[in-house]
């Protein structure tokens, strides 16, 4: 299992420029195809935020979300929220056809596939960047300045790229083996954003039974820590040392996905090909 | 000593292949190589010949080493590139902007592609249309790119996979000359699939046929050329009833029954 973690990793480091050339040039190829280009990557994330807030914010009229008596009205909170959603999302559901997708360059050069996965991570990471724009846009609209504790941000837009990075691997072959993967994945996603706190807190009100249960179970997802992470960082002024055994938690998980991945990955490098 | 650039020994594989229904139950696999054993030494250009789906593309890739053998070793010393042309072209960027597209697919690095990126627009003749989407060009003009791209490369051993079929005739003779350049200057070792007999004469020493996933035989080009052109010829005088039942044969000899692998034995085994 090292063997196969040392070998992806070595296989990902050594190739930083292909990742790098192949993702740029990606999203390029992507501007070219619609007339405003970059336009959209900054228009479709903002009408998304814009139709929760009206919903949830305006018509439901969501009162502001308090944690440790510092108030946050719902705008700012879903923006910050919604931005990093925006990044795992993409990376989970492209994650998928990562190598599938490239069927044309795998079947006719050598090429190192355990990158690909990677490849959409950092294309993502950059849609993550024009999202993180317009929310930090609607935070200086709602009178928010910034603060040295927003620089907890890039820690965990560190540790959200390592999930994603981890979870398309594992995805990603999987899909080679099981195409129906790909598509349970685009249905499970939706779900999946209802049970992180990305519109909502995912956290039931005292009149749920056994409410601190369920409570504690939403804890255990993964993107929980990562969304709240930039919460914590930007409006209630927390840093990781201020829950060490969640982040250690985190990190478990995140290294064991990560393990699996590679074991995965390092398996059918080889039987790819045989599998289109 | 001589000094051998690939080693093959006894390889073989096998595909599993799908019933009528394209479901994976019909237990059945096929050899797409069977026992395949040759050496070859270094700075010898090889053309591999064979009817359709004997296997010429399987082994190409085997020897690219995109794809991995289920039966035998293989030793390959130095570094191999498949040349292929339209992989890796994205439409709808540049012929310019591909140029590095494919440059960084090939794991080339930011100078090594900024020093071949003259050569290639030299060699690919491209004018104008260099700054025009792939999109818009003809079949003739991507392959003029993509070949192009993939000749700056600069391993040891060649595979050329019917790379030369497209392309005006002009083209090809420019194509087959650079070739003929590596194969007499620098001493490459060059194995090159096609179909044209002519070319194939003309341009490599040994000969290689391959028939129904076998090493039918390799030797000197000119006898193995003269052997192939003959029984091509005489494949084609026979009737279509008999020609049928030959080639039916053929691929039940390439048939081996299987023990069904589901889902879950493919991703546990070997863990």
């Amino acid at each position: 299992m090292f063997k196969s973690i040392k070998y992806v990793l070595k296989e990902n480091f050594s190739n930083l420029f292909r990742i790098y050339s192949i993702a740029k040039y990606e999203l390029l190829a992507d501007m070219r195809d619609s007339k405003f280009g970059i336009f959209w990557n900054f228009a479709s994330p903002a009408i998304q935020v814009f139709t929760y807030w009206l919903i949830f914010g305006v018509a439901w009229n969501r009162k502001p979300i308090e944690v440790n008596d510092i108030k946050v009205s719902y705008l700012p909170w879903l923006v910050v929220g919604y931005a990093t959603w925006w990044f795992i999302q993409p990376c989970i559901q492209k994650g998928c056809s990562a190598i599938f997708s490239k069927t044309n360059v795998i079947t006719k050069m050598k090429f190192p596939v355990s990158v690909l996965p990677a490849t959409v991570v950092c294309k993502e990471l950059f849609n993550h960047g024009c999202m993180l724009i317009i929310a930090l846009v609607t935070l200086f609209l709602c009178g928010y300045t910034p603060q040295f504790n927003w620089l907890w941000i890039f820690y965990y837009m560190f540790c959200a790229f390592v999930f994603s990075e981890s979870v398309s691997l594992i995805l990603s072959v999987l899909t080679m083996l099981w195409r129906d993967i790909k598509k349970l994945v685009t249905s499970l996603i939706r779900m999946f954003m209802y049970f992180s706190p990305v519109i909502w807190d995912c956290t039931f009100s005292s009149h749920v039974p056994f409410h601190e249960f369920l409570n504690s179970i939403m804890k255990l997802n993964p993107v929980y820590y990562i969304i709240q992470g930039y919460r914590d960082a930007i409006f209630y002024g927390q840093s990781v040392l201020d829950h060490p055994v969640y982040t250690l938690y985190f990190w478990c998980v995140v290294l064991v996905l990560f393990a699996i991945g590679c074991t995965l990955m390092f398996k059918f490098k080889k039987k790819f090909i045989d599998l289109i | 000593m001589a000094e051998y650039a690939v080693k093959v020994d006894h390889i073989s594989k096998i595909y599993s292949l799908k019933n009528k229904n394209n479901q994976h139950k019909s237990n059945k696999r096929f050899y797409a190589l069977k026992d395949l054993s040759f050496t070859v030494e270094k700075g010898d250009v090889v053309g591999i010949l064979g009817t359709n789906g004997s296997g010429k593309s399987t082994l190409s890739s085997i020897l690219a080493g995109i794809s991995d053998i289920d039966e035998g070793s293989i030793e390959i010393h130095g570094e191999q590139a498949l040349i292929a042309i339209n992989t890796g072209l994205n439409v709808q960027l540049t012929g310019e902007e591909n140029i590095r597209v494919k440059g960084a697919l090939l794991g080339l690095k930011k100078k090594e592609i900024q020093r071949i990126t003259q050569s290639v627009i030299d060699f690919a003749e491209l004018g104008d249309f260099l700054y025009q989407p792939v999109k818009k060009y003809s079949s003739g003009m991507k392959s003029r790119l993509g070949f192009s791209i993939s000749l700056a490369l600069d391993p040891d051993i060649f595979i050329v996979d019917e790379a030369l079929s497209v392309g005006d005739k002009g083209f090809a003779k420019k194509c087959l000359d650079h070739m003929m350049k590596l194969r007499d200057n620098e001493g490459k070792t060059i194995f090159f699939v096609s179909h044209s007999i002519s070319q194939v004469q003309q341009f490599c020493k040994t000969g290689m046929w391959i028939e129904g996933g076998r090493l039918q035989e390799m030797g000197d080009i000119e006898t193995v050329c003269a052997h192939y052109s003959e029984y091509v010829d005489q494949l084609n005088a026979l009737k279509p009833k008999e020609k049928k039942k030959i080639l039916n044969e053929k691929f039940e000899e390439r048939v081996l029954p299987d023990t069904k692998q589901s889902f879950f034995s493919r991703l546990l085994g070997g863990l």
